[in-house]
């Protein structure tokens, strides 16, 4: 199986009160093409602070990421904004959006970067994606002319524009209700049914459920990891129960 | 709570705050040297012109004179106090040997006088009245500024030896500005020295009533008495000694209210960063039921401190700066002796500017009281986006690269924000460009034409003794190979006869006028014997337009003119007037001047040489030289304000672009993180800042410049109207005007935005992003 991202032996630490805090004690975790993987853990267990390692959006103190055989230790500014652009997509918990822009610009911003010839097919790539997600007919809004999960959705929207190997997600349905959740994770699903990899954060059991593997993570260590079988909506229920077996059984 | 928002809002915004600090400390400066100055000025004038007893009335007169009709006249007119008929023995300017330096090259009539005995005295730099003992030579102030002669310098009049014992102030004469300048001998001295030249006489009243003025130039003039010569009163000396300082005054005024300008916008733009960034915070305030007025009161009170030690600081400032600015009038003028008066008004003007401030920071506020507290906390941004700027999408733009683009929509989506930073840049680009027209309009050859004198390359001028001689000159220049052209100009005294039946003097220029065009305001110049054009100041004060007739009086003979046009004229006092109809009566003959132009102009030194050899009774100049001395000092004063303009809009624009940009870069740190977590590069996103500043820096040059054109123009207009030109536009250099100075404008902005804007690399995503 080709290997996405590799992250080796990853430290990393913060500094507080002039003292250094070890955030990431030497992790060392291997994505998938393709796969599905979720990431729980307590609050304040360093599950952001892997998943910005891991796209190289945060430098490491040391161990090693590597993405798509590029250790990023050696990769220049540019070449990481590239990796960024092209390799992967993400989605925050808040909305990450431009104020300036609305809702199609907001969108298209990360392709027309590269792409300033073909706009007419970037604008149509996004609008069959804000069709595909549900949110068709928002173009011209502003972003605070539209409800959370509408703005979420669009930002997944986004993070699809450029045909990524992987989709990052911290907390992508954090602030949304459970429906909304629900519906969050039939989409991530559908992406993972076209062969992109994706990879959540969550403290919700429901949405770690949909997953095929989950890695518990504690005090900036991967403690546990459990993988489950190809998503079936008959099976959601067993799934829950075993995620929560699984918590309740390394406490958190 | 309030603490903690000013404190961070100080920690965070040391530079502003800084900065804004300077600018008021710098405006302050500024109106409290101007203050300073003007009264010190003022004063010393008064008590210059005061202990020298200046006359209120001076008719400068070459030819007999009739001294019995003049003490007369001064005994029956109830207003005089004093009468005095002066000598002044001018001499060539080759005559005169100052140490090393000869005066030849001088086109100041330079002239010899003694002590007077009743007024009108000629005072040392301590403001005494100067007693010349035998062999001492008092010179002028404005050569010891020119560095031509030195205390001790030996000096060689006409052949007789002086030692230098000093310099004079000369209450009618010390401006550059006025034509003549008086050296003083002892008596028996003069008397040596008196056959050597030829004497014009300095015919001189102190009045008992110096108001009724008017009344007394036109009962002088009326008389018929000797006025073979320009007439001067007091409040043309008080100008022409002022003007220059004056000048000088007025531009610091006008620096300061550019720079108090910039520091509003300064503290405009700080409290508008502010608001936005503190949008949800002040929402939330509102929310949980704090009044606005108490979140005002922080920033007031922030604004009063700011305030209150850039004043303090400026005053200090103004304190030094003080000394080295008032060398000039003390030099030209002495002591005043209102310096703590002068102070005092310099503190007021400081308040005046500390309250203003408060104000201006009390309006921006306002602001606060818009923001919508649920608005704020459910989006933390405020809603008023611009509706034309909505319109520009990303999805529609074909034209510009992506960066360029979301530059220039985040300019045109917080107009209110960037309208500050235009603002300073407009007036950093005026702040160029009217100094920089003014020096290229004032020292092209065209300006002349504003100054009186047509485009040529020589002015030979006699006065009105050596009429007689005049023919052989024009002969010689008849038969002169290296003469194209020339033209013979005589200005003669004539009584205008006025509406209510009284006569006044005027000096009507009488030739071809043809040969050598000056510009006109307003119609064109004489060409029929009947008709007369007037300059501008004559025309003011004898309340005539263009169509009107004047009527001419002449041995008791009256003659009707048209009035056909209006000129600027600098010369003479600015009191002239042109006509083409004959008159052969060379008693009445004030001067002649006969303007010269050549076929090859390098051969101006040679021909001047040469027809000052010949003719030795005539003054021959280099009309450049003319022009150079009698403007050149005002023309360098320019070009030095120009180039210090330069530096100082360059050195606004980059302190005010880096400031600007840091703190937008601080403000939108969030999105910067977003657009790099989405794969923009640190190049993408200093390409978009560039593309703000850029943008706004361009357009701030393009008002800039228009306004320089329009506003700027009058501005310098009426610098240049005080000397008696009217209408005036600037001859704009567009090389400098519309190419180098907007690309310096450009580099500034861009140097200091790269320079500023660097540190995106800086702005690390997960800090910024991460929940
Ligand atoms: N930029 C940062 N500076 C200092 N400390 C940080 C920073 N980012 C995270 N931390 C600390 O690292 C720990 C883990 O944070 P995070 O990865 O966000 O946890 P999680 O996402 O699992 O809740 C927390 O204690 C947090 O305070
Ligand atoms: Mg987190």
């Amino acid at each position: 199986m080709k290997k996405i991202i590799i992250g080796e032996n990853i430290v990393k630490s913060f500094r507080k009160l002039n003292e250094e805090h070890n955030v990431l004690n030497g992790v060392s975790v291997e994505i998938n093409k393709g796969e599905f993987v979720s990431l729980m853990g307590p609050s304040g267990s360093g599950k952001s602070t892997l998943m910005f390692a891991l796209s190289g959006m945060d430098v490491v103190n040391s161990g090693r990421v590597i993405i798509n055989g590029k250790d990023l230790a050696t990769a220049s500014e540019n070449e990481l904004s590239d990796i960024r652009r092209k390799t992967m997509g993400f989605v925050f918990q808040q909305p990450t959006m431009l104020k300036n822009l609305n809702i199609l610009d907001n969108i298209i911003l990360p392709s027309v970067r590269d792409n300033q010839k073909n706009k007419t097919e970037i604008v149509k790539k996004a609008k069959s994606i804000m069709k595909r997600v549900g949110i068709t007919g928002l173009e011209d809004r502003d972003i605070t002319e539209v409800s959370g999960g509408q703005l979420q959705r669009a930002g997944i929207c986004r993070a699809l524009m450029n045909n990524p190997e992987i989709i990052f997600g911290d907390e992508p349905t954090g602030s949304l209700n459970s429906q909304s959740s629900q519906e969050m994770m039939d989409l991530f699903s559908e992406i993972n049914n076209n062969c992109t990899a994706v990879m959540l954060v969550t403290h919700d059991a429901k949405v770690a459920a949909r997953t095929e593997r989950i890695l518990f993570m504690r005090d900036g260590e991967i403690i546990s990891e459990c993988r489950l079988p190809k998503f079936e909506a008959k099976d959601m229920d067993d799934r829950v129960e075993e995620v929560m077996v699984k918590m309740r059984e390394i406490g958190i | 709570m309030y603490n903690r928002i000013i404190r961070n809002d100080m920690v965070k915004s040391k530079a502003v705050t800084l900065t804004t600090m300077i600018f008021i400390a710098a405006a302050a400066m500024l109106v409290s040297l101007a203050a300073i100055l003007a009264v010190n000025l003022s004063s010393a004038l008064d008590t210059m012109m005061t202990k020298a007893k200046t006359p209120h009335f001076m008719q400068m007169h070459a030819g007999e004179l009739d001294t019995e009709r003049l003490q007369t006249f001064a005994k029956e007119n109830s207003n005089v106090e004093e009468f005095q008929v002066v000598e002044f023995l001018n001499l060539e300017g080759s005559e005169i040997t100052l140490g090393e330096n000869t005066l030849a090259a001088s086109v100041q009539d330079n002239g010899f006088s003694t002590q007077n005995k009743q007024f009108d005295y000629l005072l040392d730099l301590d403001g005494n009245i100067i007693n010349a003992a035998d062999g001492e030579l008092y010179v002028p102030i404005s050569y010891k500024q020119d560095n031509l002669a030195e205390v001790g310098d030996r000096a060689v009049i006409a052949g007789k030896e002086f030692i230098v014992a000093g310099f004079l102030r000369d209450s009618q004469m010390n401006s550059t500005l006025s034509a003549s300048k008086r050296f003083l001998v002892s008596e028996g001295d003069y008397k040596e020295l008196r056959s050597l030249g030829y004497i014009e006489y300095l015919i001189e009243f102190r009045l008992k009533d110096p108001s009724k003025i008017g009344a007394f130039e036109t009962a002088y003039s009326t008389k018929g008495l000797n006025a073979n010569g320009p007439t001067v009163t007091y409040s043309l000396f008080k100008m022409m000694n002022g003007i220059s300082d004056g000048m000088m005054i007025g531009v610091i005024l006008l620096v300061s209210g550019l720079v108090v300008a910039i520091s509003f916008m300064c503290i405009r733009f700080t409290l508008l960063a502010k608001m936005e960034e503190d949008y949800r915070e002040i929402g939330v305030m509102k929310a949980i039921g704090l009044r606005v007025s108490d979140i005002k009161k922080i920033y007031i009170a922030k604004y009063a401190v700011i305030a209150t030690v850039g004043s303090i600081l400026g005053f200090i400032l103004s304190l030094f700066l003080k000394e080295k600015m008032l060398e000039n009038i003390r030099l030209y003028m002495g002591q005043s002796d209102q310096s703590a008066n002068a102070i005092l008004l310099g503190i007021i003007g400081i308040i005046l500017i500390f309250f203003s401030i408060l104000i201006f920071v009390n309006n921006v506020l306002r602001g606060f009281r818009k923001i919508s507290a649920s608005e704020a906390i459910r989006f933390g941004t405020s809603q008023d986006r611009n509706r034309k700027a909505k319109r520009l999408t990303l999805s529609r733009n074909k034209l510009w690269n992506t960066n360029i683009f979301l530059g220039m929509k985040d300019v045109l989506s917080r107009k209110r924000l960037y309208i500050t930073m235009l603002l300073v840049l407009v007036i950093a680009s005026f702040i160029i460009m009217v100094p920089q027209n003014l020096y290229n309009t004032i020292s092209s050859k065209s300006f002349i034409q504003y100054m009186g004198i047509g485009n040529y390359d020589l002015r030979i001028q006699t006065t009105g003794i050596d009429v007689k001689d005049v023919p052989k000159m024009v002969d010689a220049l008849k038969l002169d190979s290296d003469v194209s052209s020339y033209a013979v100009l005589t200005t003669k005294s004539f009584q205008v006869k006025m509406d209510d039946g009284s006569e006044e003097n005027l000096k009507v220029e009488l030739g071809d006028h043809s040969i050598f065009p000056i510009a006109y305001t307003e119609g064109r110049a004489p060409e029929a014997d009947n008709e007369i054009a007037l300059s501008k100041i004559n025309a003011d004060e004898l309340g005539k337009q263009v169509g009107d007739i004047l009527t001419l009086v002449k041995d008791g003979e009256e003659r009707s003119f048209t009035m056909i046009g209006i000129y600027s004229d600098i010369t003479n006092g600015g009191k002239t007037a042109k006509a083409v109809f004959t008159d052969d009566d060379e008693a009445t003959v004030i001067w002649t001047i006969i303007p010269v132009s050549l076929s090859d102009h390098s051969h101006v030194e040679q021909v001047v040489n040469e027809y000052t050899d010949a003719f030795p009774f005539a003054k021959v100049s280099d009309i450049e030289e003319f022009v150079t001395q009698t403007l050149g000092s005002i023309i360098s004063a320019v070009e030095m304000g120009s180039y210090a303009s330069i530096a100082i809009a360059l050195v606004i624009t980059i302190l005010i672009t880096s400031l600007f940009m840091n703190m937008l870069l601080a403000k939108d740190k969030y999105q910067v993180a977003v657009m790099k977590a989405f794969g923009f590069t640190n190049t993408d996103i200093q390409l978009q800042y560039i593309t703000r500043s850029v943008f706004v820096s361009i357009i701030g040059i393009v008002i800039g410049t228009l306004l320089a054109n329009t506003i700027g123009e009058k501005l310098a207009g009426l610098v240049i109207s005080s000397f008696g030109a009217s209408t005036f536009s600037f001859t704009v250099d567009p090389l400098d005007s519309y190419l180098f100075s907007p690309l310096m404008m450009i580099g500034a902005t861009l140097f200091a935005t790269v320079f500023t804007t660097w540190r995106t690399g800086k702005i690390n995503i997960s800090e910024n992003i991460k929940e």
